[in-house]
């Protein structure tokens, strides 16, 4: 009996214990920053790997949770010094669905457990990311804030910090240099093309980079006359992709054509008239030899995304225009010709069963 | 009948004078004898007609069946030979191979549209209905060049296509047909072997196999073609063979199936494609310049120009009886 009471007194202090996490008022971090308020207090792991343990009091309270306590979070440091080293922090103990205290939970951002991320955490990959490690630690912060890790305009480089070689590609394209250099707001970031929580391998068919979607994805900006006008390019691109051989058998489902990317590159995508540039004239015969054997310059004598419904496509717009004309003026001639003998016939049916010519 | 009634009467007059013992008088003897013309023509009347029907009945079926076997057999309406095997069987290669292109071609050409999908997926993908259409487009090939070599070195071949080349006729055919439509003149045009509506329908799919087979080769090897040709040539060659391809494809739903199918005189269908023959009644209809010539040939070959009297003999190594076959 004395041993249930125990069980009953241990979780119930349990619960309250973790009731009153979640609401604690702001208290002194005094006793933590005895040793992690100095900014050389660090430690060497096993791996002799140098890991800082400063955490600075004034960045913590520049956060969102800057009303909470060190404990709110490392709910497992029990004691000082800590006997056992302390887990990595899991935001679910408060952020989730239906969560008393207001903490910020969708179900979007529960596609995480889904997402590539997600389930390489779950299979226990140490370096897949956490909540933390994209959304800051110490230092988080709302997305709209231009401090925040996951701000628009810094996403590239929160994702960069694993995704080193991408990142590195990124920052000297066309959309990259506009982002970092100029601050533009229509180039896509990471999340842009790849999504957010939902992120998926490129080669799983339900992302939004698997091949077959990405002229998909590419048209959220290409296709918009509003954006593409800005900068002068054309926003048909999409529409004569779709058209095209390329387009047509990737909509039937052939895994293997071009798409986008294929051609313009993925995250070093540069101007057309950049020497770099995967479709710079020069650099044409060898991107489209990478599937066309033999490509040579040929394969860039002319426009490549052609609409021969334009004016602008020269010779292939006469040579659509003149047969539209010869279809039309064909048909024209033959259904007439059907009708006036269909006609006559009916004519002469009429006059054999009347016995009598129409007048 | 009279005799008969004679007969009664006087028998009647005999024994009813016997019984009076003494002699009827006139005025009697005309009741009598018109009372007895009544009952004697009623009862003879109805036992006539029962002994007429009893012997008749007994002797129709046999009569019937002896003449049926007696009759000569009926004349069946004389058929022409219009097509040979030789070109019935190019005809079949050919529309095998346009329809496969056809099915497997237009929802490239129509790949907006939602039925298009359905049909790649039916055909097993779009990669399967590549193949479908490159084994479409050989057969293609392979008529068309057959063809080629048959309008070159085979005697009919040779005929026809020198009886398919365009004539001021033609023109002068269309303009009569037209007239004729329109009611302002009953005169219909007389047309030789090939019809302009032939005519049409042949150079027509002339036209379409040069443009089909050319543009699509260079499309099937566009490395090949890469080579020499500009990317905007290949653009021009993709133009043509789509456009070309819808062009074709109305012409033959439209044209090709209007006249040979629903047409209401051939509906539900003209089965010359298969038998190669014509029948009399067409071919004065429809050839009647043709059929003058047969008869003229036959004429002259000391043949009776009535066929009806005679079924055609065709030489086995004839393939139309054009009255030329030698």
């Amino acid at each position: 009996m004395s041993r249930f009471i125990l069980q009953f007194c241990a979780v119930a202090l349990f619960v309250f214990a973790g009731v009153t996490v979640c609401y604690a008022q702001p208290v002194d971090l005094q006793k933590c920053t005895i040793c992690h308020g100095k900014p050389g207090h660090k430690r060497i792991d096993d791996s002799g790997h140098v890991q800082s343990l400063f955490v600075d009091e004034k960045i913590l309270k520049g956060s969102v949770h800057a009303v909470r306590a060190c404990t709110d979070c490392h709910a497992d440091v029990t004691e000082i010094p800590h006997r056992v080293l302390p887990k990595k922090v899991n935001c679910t103990r408060c952020h989730y669905l239906g969560n008393p205290v207001g903490a910020p939970q969708d179900v979007d951002y529960q596609a995480y457990l889904k997402s590539v991320h997600g389930r390489a955490a779950a299979n226990g990959k140490k370096d897949a990311p956490w909540c933390q490690d994209c959304h800051g630690n110490h230092n988080i912060k709302a997305h709209t804030n231009p401090g925040s890790n996951i701000f628009r305009d810094s996403i590239p480089k929160t994702c960069g910090r694993c995704h080193v070689d991408i990142y590195a590609q990124y920052r000297e394209s066309v959309h990259g240099e506009a982002l970092i250099a100029k601050g533009n707001q229509d180039v896509p970031v990471c999340t842009s093309c790849h999504g957010e929580h939902n992120i998926l391998a490129p080669t799983d068919p339900g992302s939004t980079v698997y091949p077959s979607h990405v002229a998909e994805a590419c048209s959220h900006c290409h296709a918009a006359e509003t954006i593409m006008g800005k900068y002068g390019i054309e926003s048909e691109q999409v529409a004569t992709y779709d058209e095209s051989f390329h387009g047509i058998a990737g909509k039937f489902g052939s895994a293997t054509v071009a798409n986008c990317a294929s051609c313009h590159g993925v995250h070093d995508i540069r101007r057309p008239n950049d020497p770099k540039s995967s479709v710079y004239i020069d650099n044409i015969p060898k991107t489209c030899g990478r599937c066309h054997e033999g490509a040579n310059i040929n394969y860039a004598k002319g426009k490549i995304h052609v609409d021969a419904k334009k004016k602008e496509a020269g010779i292939v717009y006469y040579v659509a225009f003149a047969f539209k004309w010869l279809t039309i003026l064909t048909m024209i001639g033959l259904i007439a010709h059907i009708m006036l003998d269909l006609n006559k016939k009916a004519k002469n049916s009429r006059q054999r069963k009347t016995g009598q010519p129409d007048a | 009948m009279a005799r008969l009634e004679k007969q009664i009467e006087e028998n009647l007059l005999t024994r009813i004078e016997a019984e009076l013992d003494g002699e009827v008088s006139e005025d009697t003897r005309v009741l009598i004898r018109e009372k007895l013309r009544v009952k004697v023509r009623q009862e003879m009347g109805e036992q006539i007609d029962r002994i007429t029907d009893e012997i008749a009945a007994g002797v129709l079926q046999p009569e019937r069946e002896r003449l049926a076997e007696e009759k000569p057999p009926v004349v069946k309406e004389e058929e022409f030979l219009r097509l040979g095997i030789n070109i019935r069987i190019q005809h079949m290669f050919l529309f095998t191979s346009v329809l496969t292109l056809i099915v497997t071609g237009l929802p490239l050409r129509f790949a907006e549209l939602g039925w298009s999908e359905t049909v790649i997926r039916l055909l097993g993908g779009i990669e399967n209905s590549r193949l479908i259409h490159r084994i479409g487009a050989s057969g293609l090939m392979g008529v068309a060049a057959y063809h080629f070599l048959y309008t070159l070195f085979s005697r009919q071949g040779r005929r026809d296509f020198f009886l398919l080349l365009p004539r001021p006729k033609d023109a002068l055919d269309v303009f009569t047909m037209i007239k004729h439509f329109l009611g302002i003149s009953e005169e219909r045009p007389k047309f030789g072997r090939f019809s302009y509506i032939e005519k049409f329908d042949y150079w027509a799919v002339y036209w379409g196999c040069v443009i089909m087979i050319g543009s699509g080769l260079l499309l099937w090897f566009q490395d090949f073609s890469l080579r020499f040709l500009p990317k905007f040539g290949l653009d021009i060659t993709k133009e043509a063979h789509r456009d070309e391809a819808l062009l074709a494809t109305l012409a033959i739903i439209i044209w090709h199936f209007y006249n040979v199918h629903l047409n209401p005189d051939k509906f539900p269908g003209s089965l010359t494609w298969l038998t190669g023959k014509i029948s009399k009644h067409e071919i004065m209809e429809e050839h009647a310049l043709e059929y003058e010539e047969i008869m003229d040939a036959r004429a002259k070959n000391g043949g009776p120009r009535n066929e009806d009297a005679c079924q055609v003999k065709t030489p086995p190594d004839c393939e139309t009886v054009s009255g030329r076959c030698d």
